[in-house]
């Protein structure tokens, strides 16, 4: 017989069996009856002899059975039933696991859709990059970007790639009927698509005949900017655009996930050595980023090794690119992308774990608490012939149906909550752009490994608890007496004190990011960015190349946009402040130094003060005439003024920038007379010391792409479509680029990420608190339930509420304080692991742990009040009754 | 799960008892039972119920076959009757076990000596 008709012949063969044996004991007492026995006696008799009649049938039904699955099965629904039955014991436990087990699948499949596959090309795990790093400066990585010339000497010389592409990033701007846009684009060596093994949405790749000298010019498009620009049409393939002042032919789309190098283009890179030495037209040399394959099997460090070889060799060619000490830093692809943003990650990941176990804590005691209150039907089926293995699988199986409750709970959870972290995450300063976050394969089958963790965390150390000792002794006594007997005590206190261990680690984690952030968001920046509106202004090739002319155009468009309403101040600048500058090697007469001499340079105009709001501490701000004119004068920051001049008086003194000698365009070998000294701000980020910096007119160069600031009376936002109409006024093929308002700026690079930190590790503190809540009250209501009987007799003998109250409340706070006391040592040695998080705070900053101890005991003891208030409220003539 | 014969008596030890009896002839479960207490003298304390889950454990690896019928008493019984199957298995294990039995009793002469 197979086990397909087994299945199926399975009612007859049973309803055989019980035939059968009620024959075979009706046959038995006949016989008994017989010899003279009364039938009632011989009834017991035959039972007698005949065994465990339950037993005989399971055992014997068992053998057309696969045992172990169908009663794996009769286990679930008993555990469904007897959960159903108990109502909000499951809920809270459910819930409790819901939390656990979905946040830490936010967490994961953030890190495994951003951090570790966050690409989607072709065995982009295998993709790396290297950087030359200088040994002098602290920190990893270091000089990505190579010359056309250092970046064929590698891909020529090493011996541990099997492939490397280079990318130059660039600004395009693109002229149409209406007006002009600037376009964010990626100059691919000819191999790059293959590499990455990425079929064009439409049209064809780039191809190695695109790269030839004198080939018709050919780009691709981001299927965002098609859908964006051009409604998707597909029509739009073969048609001539004017890319840079050149009719440039698009040939293909890309797919809507590939976002190589953030491109709206992308367009053939021409690596040669011939042309290697022309610069770009905008001025500047062009550099290459290298992405490379390693040959099988080759490590980092291999790849490292080799390279560091040819890197000393070609510091030998080239001086100047190489610092004085340095060697080769390696790094996977999504980990360079992700950078810094990947401790932000494992940190949360930690405290995910911490989450889950004080969830986990949380049930096993909800567990042990039901357990004590089943001992009596433990001690029933241990007395029908169940084993402790048996009871323990049942109990486990039991855990297994919460576990995966939670699971699917937590699946929903982690559902809504990926799209809230998600959306938390700092645009660009996060995930690669590329990487698609979400609930995937990998993510669900994450949260059932949890799950099944889960299930043997909770529900383990409860089911052998609950089967250890004289099981049918259970029967015997009744009432709470033999339950208060029957401790679990130091377990469950075990896991309050780890649970608010563990709570008071996430807390005081979550404290030192806010206060960290309170401290970051105090800094002053030295100037005021409300209301500022900042745009890019990016002029079309060959129209405006001289200073004269960009002065004349400049001159108009500052005019008419001071003229509009709302508008209160104007200027020109070439960078977006205050990160955003050009970068020069400073020359002073009269001092000779042998370190690097380097200045922050801003090319502004007059208003640029005003705009920004700051004033000069000595000597004057640059005037109108400064502009006008195109004097060589500047005016300097203070850290200039103290670095480069020590206590002399700047004021008078003359400077250089060396970078106006390379520049095509730029004023050669010029001195700058000083006129003024500024207060500093933060040019270097809010965490750093600002860098020297100098303002000089604008007018001096002719550099194409610059950038305007506004100060507005309102919303700068607002003021957005008048500015633009009236640039258009003056010349409708300047492309406005970055539109936004400075303070939107300021966010996404110094106030995103850590608020990021603090918005996700907050609440995931917030939710451990809450489930420290349950677990506290859950036990002390249970501790006050099991003594109703001890303080009715103390009532009864004339103790006072309020000592009753006492001794409740001592007894949860004694917990607290062992939670809180390992918490703090606990924290102690953690908290550092956050260092790189926080800033300008201590990682054992008193205040915050002082705070976040205050909290978790006022937490902890409105927790206790509640059940200790029930303890004082007990009837002694009830509660004696009761027994 | 619990395989109370195996408190009393070694594994198979039952089936290997069940299908002797049955070789000699066809018997319904309250029988076998009976003869098999009878002819052991009640020296095996057998509760007459594990029977039944040997009984299965042969029907199921097709060692006996079942079937309905009427006994002499005029009640529907389930007799049980050995197969081709069962009888060489029998002997199977009635060989070895009888070497074992051989092997045991001569380390415990020895002992005894």
């Amino acid at each position: 017989m197979n086990w397909f008709k087994q299945l199926f012949s399975r009612p007859r063969l049973y309803n055989d069996l019980s035939e059968e044996i009620q024959a075979h004991l009706e046959q038995k007492i006949e016989e008994l009856v017989a010899s003279g026995m009364p039938r009632k006696e011989a009834a017991a008799v035959a039972r007698r002899e005949f065994g465990n009649l339950t037993l005989v049938q399971e055992d014997s039904r068992a053998v057309w059975q696969w045992p172990t699955v169908e009663s794996f099965f009769a286990d679930i629904r008993y555990a469904v039933r007897s959960l159903r039955r108990d109502l909000r014991f499951a809920l809270i436990a459910i819930s409790a696991l819901a939390l656990g087990i979905g946040a830490s699948t936010v967490i994961f499949s953030i890190i495994y859709n951003g951090l570790l596959n966050p690409f989607p090309y072709k065995d982009a795990n295998g993709i790396s990059i290297f950087q030359i790093h200088d040994l002098d400066q602290a920190g990893v990585g270091g000089r990505g970007a190579f010359s056309v010339q250092e970046f064929l000497d590698y891909r020529e010389q090493n011996h541990v790639f099997e492939d490397m592409v280079g990318t130059s990033y660039l600004r395009v701007l693109y002229t149409y009927r209406e007006g002009a846009m600037q376009l964010t684009a990626a100059k691919v060596t000819s191999n790059t698509f293959e590499f990455l093994g990425v079929m064009p949405f439409l049209g064809r790749w780039i191809t190695t005949e695109d790269t030839r000298a004198g080939a018709p010019p050919v780009f691709l498009m981001n299927y965002k900017f098609w859908k964006e620009q051009f409604n998707g049409d597909p029509n739009v393939i073969g048609a001539t655009i004017i890319l840079n002042s050149q009719p440039t032919t698009l040939v293909g789309i890309m797919p809507p996930r590939f976002q190589y190098f953030g491109a709206d283009i992308w367009l053939p890179l021409t690596l040669s050595r011939m042309s290697a030495g022309n610069n770009d037209p905008s001025g500047q040399r062009q550099y290459v980023v290298a992405e490379e394959r390693r040959k099988p099997g080759l490590s980092l460090e291999a790849a490292a090794a080799d390279l560091d070889v040819i890197s000393h060799r070609l510091s030998k060619v080239y001086p100047k690119d190489y610092p004085k000490r340095f060697n080769v830093w390696t790094d996977t692809l999504a980990s360079d992308v992700v950078g810094g943003f990947k401790s932000t990650l494992y940190i949360l990941l930690s405290a995910v774990g911490m989450l889950l176990l004080i969830a986990c804590s949380n049930v096993a005691n909800l567990l042990l608490t039901r357990a004590t209150t089943r001992e009596k039907e433990i001690g029933i089926r241990a007395s029908l012939g169940a084993s402790r293995g048996r009871l323990i699988r049942q109990l486990l199986v039991e855990s297994f149906v919460l576990a995966t409750a939670g699971c699917v709970a937590g699946c929903i959870f982690a559902y809504g909550g990926l799209k809230w972290v998600v959306a938390a995450i700092p645009p660009n300063n996060g995930l690669p752009s590329e990487a698609s976050v979400m609930l995937n394969l990998p993510a669900l089958l994450f949260a059932v490994a949890i799950t099944i963790l889960t299930t043997m965390l909770c529900g383990l150390a409860p089911a052998i608890h609950a089967v250890h000792g004289q099981l049918q002794t259970r029967l015997v006594g009744s009432g709470k007496g033999v339950n208060a007997n029957f401790g679990h005590g130091s377990l469950r206190a075990g896991l309050v004190i780890v649970e608010v261990a563990l709570s008071l680690v996430l807390l005081i984690g979550a404290g030192l990011m806010m206060r960290s952030f309170l401290v970051i968001t105090h800094v002053d920046l030295g100037f005021n960015p409300q209301n500022v509106l900042v745009a890019g202004l990016s002029t079309p090739k060959g129209s405006y190349d001289t200073p004269q002319k960009i002065k004349l155009l400049y001159q108009q468009v500052l005019q008419r946009v001071a003229a509009l309403p709302g508008v209160l101040a104007v200027s020109e600048s070439f960078g977006v402040p205050p990160y955003d500058f050009a970068e020069s090697d400073v020359t002073v007469p009269g001092k000779s130094h042998s370190e690097a001499w380097r200045s922050a340079l801003e090319l502004c105009s007059e208003g640029y003060f005003q705009t920004l709001g700051f004033h000069a501490t000595r000597g004057r701000l640059l005037s109108e005439t400064d502009i006008d004119s195109a004097r060589h004068v500047a005016v300097i920051n203070e850290t200039l003024a103290r670095k480069y001049f020590g206590k002399e008086e700047p004021i008078g003194r003359t400077i250089k920038f060396d970078i106006f000698d390379q520049l095509p365009g730029g004023p050669k070998n010029t001195y700058f007379e000083i006129v003024g000294v500024v207060r500093d701000f933060r040019n270097m980020g809010l965490k750093d010391p600002p860098m020297p910096q100098a303002f000089i007119p604008y007018t001096i160069t002719g550099f194409r792409d610059r950038a305007m600031l506004v100060r507005t009376s309102a919303n700068p936002l607002s003021m957005i479509k008048s500015i633009s109409q009236e640039i258009w006024a003056v010349d409708h093929n300047i492309a406005l680029a970055q539109t936004g308002s400075l303070e939107s700026i300021l966010y996404r690079f110094s106030y995103a990420r850590p608020e990021f930190g603090l918005k996700t590790l907050g609440a995931f503190a917030g939710i451990g608190l809450l489930l420290v809540i349950i677990g506290v009250f859950s036990v002390m209501a249970y501790t006050v339930s099991l003594q109703t009987h001890e303080i009715g007799i103390r009532l009864a003998l004339g103790a006072q509420q309020s000592s009753i109250l006492t001794m409740i409340l001592t007894k949860g706070m004694r917990l607290m304080a062992a939670g809180v006391l390992i918490g703090l040592l606990a924290s102690y040695y953690l908290t550092r692991f956050i260092a790189s998080q926080i800033w300008g705070v201590s990682t054992t900053d008193p205040l915050t742990f002082a705070v976040v101890v205050i909290v978790v005991v006022a937490v902890g003891l409105t927790a206790c009040l509640m059940p200790a208030r029930r303890a004082t409220r007990v009837d002694p003539l009830v509660a004696l009754r009761y027994e | 799960m619990k395989k109370p014969e195996q408190r009393d008596l070694f594994p198979g030890a039952l089936e290997m008892m069940i299908l002797r009896t049955l070789k000699r002839q066809p018997l319904h479960g309250y029988a076998l039972v009976q003869h098999i207490k009878r002819t052991s003298n009640d020296l095996l304390q057998i509760e007459e119920g594990s029977l039944y889950p040997a009984l299965q454990r042969l029907l199921k690896e097709e060692l006996v076959k079942a079937e309905w019928a009427v006994s002499s008493t005029n009640r529907r019984v389930r007799t049980y009757r050995l197969t081709a199957a069962g009888a060489k298995h029998l002997h199977r294990q009635v060989s070895s076990f009888e070497r074992m039995l051989e092997g045991i009793t001569r380390v415990l002469a020895r002992g005894a000596s």
